[in-house]
């Protein structure tokens, strides 16, 4: 394993590209993972000055790990093993809506529904999945993000599909 | 079938044909319904700047804290090294050197002018290395024999009295009530309170409680008990018994025993019984023995 001695992230240039690389990245997973209400912004800031106190000890290459399993422990640290909750964002009524109010029931009634199912989706189903269906990410890079096969990705985000299908429209 | 077109179509791969057939599939609709729906569940948008901006606020916060601490700790070290050996050089060789002997013991040690002192059992000196090349100065309480290399004066105090000399062999022995002085080689002043002599070789000072003696008896090129034994000219008995209970570590009890007497003699440091009829046999005295305890009395 070649190691890249000089090359470490004090560099404040190498700091903020890793931060747009995988910012975002790190804020989606601990989202998709543990939900909202650990505000996952604040564990990717927290990962972040923690990467920075530690840019000495660790290569770029390590970055996107040192990254990960921070925020992910620092979630652990808070998390009582909560049943995590999406929240979906509400359905605005429509000023001039022709909708029914049969209509906007029945779909208030769907959403929370399909909330329940993805909550009762494994963890590592509902990050791929997730990451694949809302933030549109091929299955490679989701992968990456995960250190997992692309294989592992699609029976990951496959399974997900079927249970949420049998779970919502009984196929 | 099904499975092989929804695979693809998460995937993004659907050929037109296959699109086709897909959008022909039972659950369709419903699939895109569901899929619909999860578009609703989007992470809430990451502000990229804002949160950055707030990084590297902490960060450089954090940075100013680390400096301001930097420069303190080196110094504090610094300074608590610097304590730690001046403590330890100060007590190294400022402080008085002390040696002392048990009772049974003996031990000769080198002084730093290679002057050599011979310490006899449950004896004290103390002196100060650093400043004993300008004032070669030296306490005792015991008894102790002196080759003093030749040099400035060299004084020895004890409680009773200052001895000095320039270079020579001398047996400074300063008990309870008993204050001696030996020349054995040069000269020795002793100043006392109550007289002050300059002995001459084979000269002996003594002090025996407020009496003052100087006698010429001594013959010995050196002390007797630098040989393992002790000798006696005309000492009362209890000094006698002091010095065996020393030598020996044991306590003597004397019943009716008249310990004024003179006695002349001496007695061997390695042997108990062969010491004690020494010391008994010249007086027709009798002893008894339990562990450290001895009895004497008259036969």
């Amino acid at each position: 394993m070649s190691k890249d001695l000089n090359d470490h992230i004090c560099n404040e240039k190498l700091f903020e590209k890793l931060f747009k690389t995988h910012g975002k990245n790190l804020h989606d997973f601990l989202y998709y993972k543990f939900g909202s209400h650990l505000n996952p912004q604040d564990k990717v800031q927290e990962a972040f000055i923690k990467l920075w106190e530690n840019c000495k000890k660790v290569t770029p290459s390590k970055a996107k790990s040192f990254l990960f399993t921070v925020a992910n422990n620092l979630m652990l640290n808070e998390v009582a093993h909560q049943k995590v909750v999406l929240k979906h964002q509400e359905i605005k009524p429509k000023h001039a809506t022709n909708e029914t109010p049969q209509f906007i029931l029945e779909e208030n009634e769907y959403m929370e529904k399909l909330q329940k199912a993805i909550s009762n989706l494994t963890e590592a189903q509902r990050i791929a999945f997730l990451l694949n269906r809302v933030e549109g990410k091929k299955h490679k890079e989701i992968a990456e993000l995960l250190d997992i096969s692309t294989k592992a990705v699609e029976k990951r985000i496959y399974g997900a599909l079927k249970q949420l299908r049998k779970e919502i429209d009984g196929i | 079938m099904e499975e092989k077109l929804l695979k693809k179509w998460l995937q993004d791969d659907l050929s037109p044909e296959e699109l086709l057939e897909f959008q022909a599939l039972d659950g369709y609709k419903s699939l895109m319904k569901l899929n619909e729906g999860l578009k609703k569940f989007k992470a809430p948008e990451f502000d990229e700047p804002i949160v950055f901006e707030e990084i590297s606020k902490t960060i450089s916060d954090k940075a100013q804290v680390n400096k301001k601490i930097n420069w303190l700790k080196p110094v504090l070290r610094t300074a608590a090294l610097l304590a730690i050996s001046f403590s330890v050089y100060y007590f190294t060789t400022n402080s008085d050197t002390h040696i002392s002997t048990l009772s049974a013991e003996k031990t000769t040690i080198e002084l730093p002018d290679h002057s050599v002192v011979s310490l006899n059992a449950l004896t004290e000196i103390s002196y100060n290395k650093r400043s004993w090349n300008k004032n070669r100065s030296l306490t005792l309480d015991g008894e102790a024999y002196f080759k003093v290399e030749k040099g400035s004066k060299f004084k020895v105090e004890t409680p009773t009295g200052t001895i000095t000399v320039l270079g020579t062999q001398f047996l400074v022995k300063n008990r309870n009530d008993i204050f001696e002085v030996v020349c054995y080689e040069g000269s020795v002043k002793v100043e006392t309170d109550i007289s002050t002599e300059i002995l001459k070789p084979k000269e002996r000072f003594l002090i025996l409680g407020n009496k003052f003696v100087i006698t010429k008896k001594e013959d010995a090129k050196e002390p007797a008990w630098i040989h393992n034994q002790s000798q006696f000219y005309s000492l009362p008995y209890k000094y006698v018994l002091e010095e065996l209970e020393r030598q020996y570590q044991v306590s003597i009890d004397t019943k009716n025993i008249d310990t004024t007497v003179l006695f002349t003699g001496h007695f061997v440091h390695n042997n108990l019984d062969l010491a004690l009829k020494a010391i008994t046999l010249p007086l027709n005295l009798d002893y008894s023995k339990e562990d450290s305890l001895i009895v004497l009395y008259a036969k």
